[in-house]
């Protein structure tokens, strides 16, 4: 996830990892994180305060202003196996969920043309 | 990064499943790829059941070849190391089979606690390979290779195990605009490693694939 600021809205913060913002914390399948002080008085989500309740690296380019929010880490790729909400396009832009295959066996395979 | 690259190759599949494009690697950071081909397994429940894994199902031709004679010399260490690499691909197609007829009674279907076990493991460090990489790909759609290289090849030095962040830079690096994707991926003056050297600094083409446990 790549911000402009270290106070995000937490919808857009929800959007780009799965974690929402919910009264008992950051939520995420079955887990849920408390954030004392990680709302701002805006009621944005303080990143300074999130990144370093849920374990993410954060790299900041000081000329570009830019930060980009790196996984929960220190474990496992999986931490749950819940299979994540996933929407990404077809080769000609077309949106596709893979929610929509609930119901079926679905064999996630990545291959790449290098 | 052109989403069109893949578009040959989905139409001479003319597959009946969705081909989606993964520019950005959002499969890397949910999933846990590091290499192509991975896959992860994912029931009618929507709950893994396999995480990512080398994922080749058709044995590959190079391996009943003679490495050709003549060939230029990184060429031919390159062949030498493909034809290393670990061979799963019968026995991991049978698992795909044994699990679409059984399904959850598949040995090959995993608990949900062996799959989060049996994921890739992700270190402080591949966490930040992962956001240096993403702001290099930022950087790539408007600046091209040179703005996306130094963000990259921080991402090959924190997660050197990550393939696909490497391939891709290099064969972004090598391949002359307008032309199929350069498979060979030798050296150049953006990055330190390229395709051979890394493999074999890695241990060679045995240690290449995420190899799938079906035991």
């Amino acid at each position: 996830m790549i911000v402009e600021s270290m106070s995000v809205d937490p919808g857009e913060f929800a959007a780009a990892t799965g974690w929402a913002s919910k009264p008992e914390g950051l939520c995420k399948d079955v887990r849920c994180v408390p954030i004392p002080d990680g709302i701002t008085d805006e009621g944005l989500l303080d990143l300074n305060v999130v990144v370093e309740r849920l374990g993410m690296p954060v790299v900041h380019d000081a000329d570009s202003g830019l930060y980009a929010i790196g996984p929960e880490c220190g474990g496992r790729a999986l931490t749950s196996a819940e299979a994540p909400d996933v929407e990404l396009e077809d080769v000609d832009g077309n949106p596709f969920d893979l929610a929509a295959m609930h119901g079926r066996k679905t064999l996630l395979v990545a291959w790449a043309s290098w | 990064m052109n989403p069109e690259n893949p578009r040959p190759f989905i139409e001479a599949a003319n597959p009946t499943h969705p081909s989606l494009i993964d520019t950005e690697h959002v499969t890397d950071r949910l999933f846990g790829f590091v290499n192509v081909p991975m896959a992860v397994w994912i029931d009618e429940d929507g709950m893994i059941v396999r995480p990512a894994e080398g994922a080749s199902i058709e044995r590959s031709p190079l391996r009943e070849m003679d490495v050709p004679e003549g060939l230029p010399e990184r060429i031919e260490k390159a062949f030498v190391e493909v034809k290393k690499f670990p061979d799963t691909a019968d026995a991991y197609r049978a698992a795909i089979h044994d699990w679409v007829e059984n399904g959850a009674d598949s040995r090959f279907a995993l608990s949900p606690d062996e799959v989060i076990a049996r994921s890739r493991p992700r270190p402080v460090e591949h966490g930040l390979a992962a956001a240096h990489f993403e702001l290099g790909t930022h950087y790539h759609h408007a600046g091209g290779n040179d703005a996306a290289a130094p963000w990259w090849r921080e991402a090959h030095r924190l997660h050197p195990e990550n393939w696909t962040y490497k391939r891709q830079a290099w064969s972004l690096a090598t391949t002359p605009e307008g032309e199929p994707p350069d498979l060979l991926q030798g050296p150049t003056d953006l990055y330190e490693g390229n395709w051979l050297d890394d493999v074999l600094a890695a241990g060679g083409g045995e240690k290449y694939v995420v190899v799938p446990d079906l035991g």
